[in-house]
């Protein structure tokens, strides 16, 4: 480990005493599956502005596997304890294929705005949150839920790629063309909005509050059933969502999903968050799920958003074998869902390869599995 | 001469007499002869009497008699009791005020329970009862507490950054302008942005937490 974070915090002796108090602090564990080779901060600065100090980061790593397995994912974990106590930050990087003692690079830019008088050292700390690996094991402390988050992007990318693999065998390499053209018109055509979110605060809009029930989407093969439920819409906020599921499944699940479409007063559907909940729900069970958090809407210019109706869907569950559910391709194709849902992470970094190198190499890359 | 009288020669005869008087009456007595004689008629009946009750009478039930003895210690002991109870009435009356004083805490206490059950707003109890539910006891004298939500904590994801603000301090998170960006919200306290990486071709998701997860 010592040697690893003595390797990352050479390029201190080439940038000067001055930037080097700023650099991060790299921190991984003794039996870490990863270990830091390089690392280059080439365009980093810090800057005073007013009685603050800009402090702008671009971190290019090299990483290693030094492991024996397959790594499909990682999570650095990024804090800054002197400028947000208790708040952090992660960088994730999914539908990875690396193997046995290759080497793969991981990208971290941030921005810290700390006050002038900050204590000496370094202002940024990166740890390894979690590695998840082809066999679906995993390694890392796990403070951030990320085994749960590398192994559903996992089962997303397995789904994904057999399904753009049976459509070659059905139609050809054209109906995958065609596929992969219709995903990118839905992105292009997806609505995309800033978001704030604030966790135990209060409503800060003067407009009148409603309370709005839910509409479900019941998806066939759901483990969960969604029994009824209802939020705060006050204008641009929706808060504090209030739901009742029901396992309808013969296994006991442990943690599930819930995604959350919003609808304003134009008809337009925008997926604003997820309710996620840990739990202990048996078979036949019910339970409900209630989150304290406000999310607020801001309008960047144009007509003010005013929410009007919600709809829920269940996006994931975990079982208490560790096995997952996820919807099907089936599933995301209706065309509630298929309006707001993003692409899978693998389903995103497929349609990049189309862009950058053409079907050809899409459909090698696909062969890799 | 004048003699004692018939109560001090007793006293003496039964050696009950006091030192004084004792040496008055015997000095009389050694020189009367006729006290002296009292003095012997009386030592001699006092003899003849502890004789008499040395002997235990014929026919003797000892059972009846520690029967009838049992009874009247029983009796005796009842009777105690009574009239220490009749001597202390204060103490009864405290046992019974006690319980209409713990009947009416308890009536009190159902009213307010019920009053603020019907009064408060069905999401507020939910979020009460949800924010009770979080609290757990670990062990034993431990309050073990999950993270709470700092309200002061805003996460902001907009077209070019993820935000962490915090009483005007800031950890931004940058990704680049681009089409494919997608923003998700976790409700339990976390905004994320994922993006193509232009360079490496890599799925990154960018994400900031108000809390330890």
């Amino acid at each position: 480990m010592r040697s690893n974070n003595l390797r990352a915090l050479l390029p201190v002796l080439f940038l000067g005493t001055a930037f080097a108090g700023v650099l991060p602090k790299i921190d991984l564990p003794k039996d870490s599956p990863v270990s830091v080779i390089a690392s280059d901060y080439g365009e980093s600065s810090e800057t005073a502005r007013g009685g603050a100090m800009l402090l702008d980061l671009h971190a290019a790593l090299t990483l290693r596997n030094s492991s024996q397995r397959r790594i499909r994912g990682i999570t650095l974990l990024v804090t800054a304890q002197e400028v947000t106590p208790g708040g952090k930050g992660s960088v994730t990087v999914t539908s990875l294929d690396v193997a046995p003692f290759e080497t793969f690079p991981l990208h971290i830019d941030l921005r810290l705005l700390r006050p002038l008088q900050a204590a000496a050292g370094a202002p940024v700390q990166i740890g390894l949150d979690g590695v998840l690996f082809d066999d679906l094991s995993f390694y890392g402390p796990d403070k951030l839920s990320s085994r749960h988050t590398l192994t559903l992007s996992e089962w997303e990318a397995r789904r994904d790629r057999k399904y753009f693999k049976s459509l070659v065998a059905e139609g050809g390499q054209e109906r995958l063309r065609r596929e992969i053209l219709e995903s990118m018109t839905h992105s292009l055509d997806r609505p995309s909005l800033d978001v704030q979110m604030v966790r135990g605060g209060r409503a800060t809009n003067f407009e009148p509050e409603k309370q709005v029930q839910f509409a479900f989407l019941r998806l066939p093969d759901s483990p969960i059933d969604p029994m009824g439920g209802m939020a705060r819409i006050a204008g641009n906020e929706a808060r504090g969502p209030r739901l009742e599921v029901k396992n309808r499944s013969d296994r006991p699940i442990r943690y599930i999903e819930i995604g959350w479409i919003l609808e304003d007063h134009g008809g337009r559907q925008f997926l604003a968050g997820s309710v996620p909940a840990e739990l202990n729900l048996a078979p036949g069970q019910k339970s409900q799920i209630l989150e304290n958090a406000t999310l607020k809407f801001p309008t960047r210019g144009g007509t003010p958003l005013a929410i009007e109706g919600m709809t829920g869907f269940v996006s994931s569950v975990e079982f208490a074998d560790g096995t997952l559910w996820i919807p099907s391709r089936a599933d995301l194709g209706t065309p509630q869902l298929q309006r707001v849902m993003a692409p899978s992470d693998e389903e995103q970094r497929l349609i990049q390869i189309y862009r950058k190198k053409g079907l050809p190499a899409l459909i090698a890359e696909l062969n890799k599995f | 001469m004048k003699h004692p009288n018939q109560v001090r020669l007793a006293l003496l005869a039964g050696g009950d007499l006091g030192f004084l008087d004792r040496w008055r009456v015997s000095r009389h007595v050694s020189g009367c002869s006729a006290c002296a004689g009292e003095i012997q008629a009386l030592k001699t009946a006092k003899n003849q009497v502890r004789e008499i009750t040395a002997v235990l009478p014929e026919n003797l039930n000892w059972n009846q008699l520690a029967g009838e003895m049992t009874a009247n210690i029983r009796l005796g002991l009842a009777a105690g009791e009574a009239i220490a109870r009749f001597d202390k009435p204060a103490l009864g009356r405290s046992r019974h005020l006690g319980w209409n004083a713990a009947m009416v805490m308890v009536c009190a206490t159902a009213i307010f329970v019920v009053a603020f059950w019907i009064n408060t707003p069905r999401a507020q109890m939910d979020h009460l009862l949800s924010a009770l539910g979080r609290v757990r006891v670990g062990r034993i004298g431990t309050l073990v507490q999950n993270p709470a939500a700092n309200p002061d904590v805003m996460l902001e994801a907009s077209s070019s950054s993820l935000d962490l603000n915090q009483n005007g301090r800031t950890l931004s998170l940058m990704h680049p302008h681009s089409d494919a960006v997608t923003v998700s919200v976790s409700m339990q306290g976390s905004v994320g942005v994922r993006y193509v990486d232009a360079d490496t071709g890599q799925v990154t998701t960018n994400k900031v937490y108000d809390a330890e997860q």
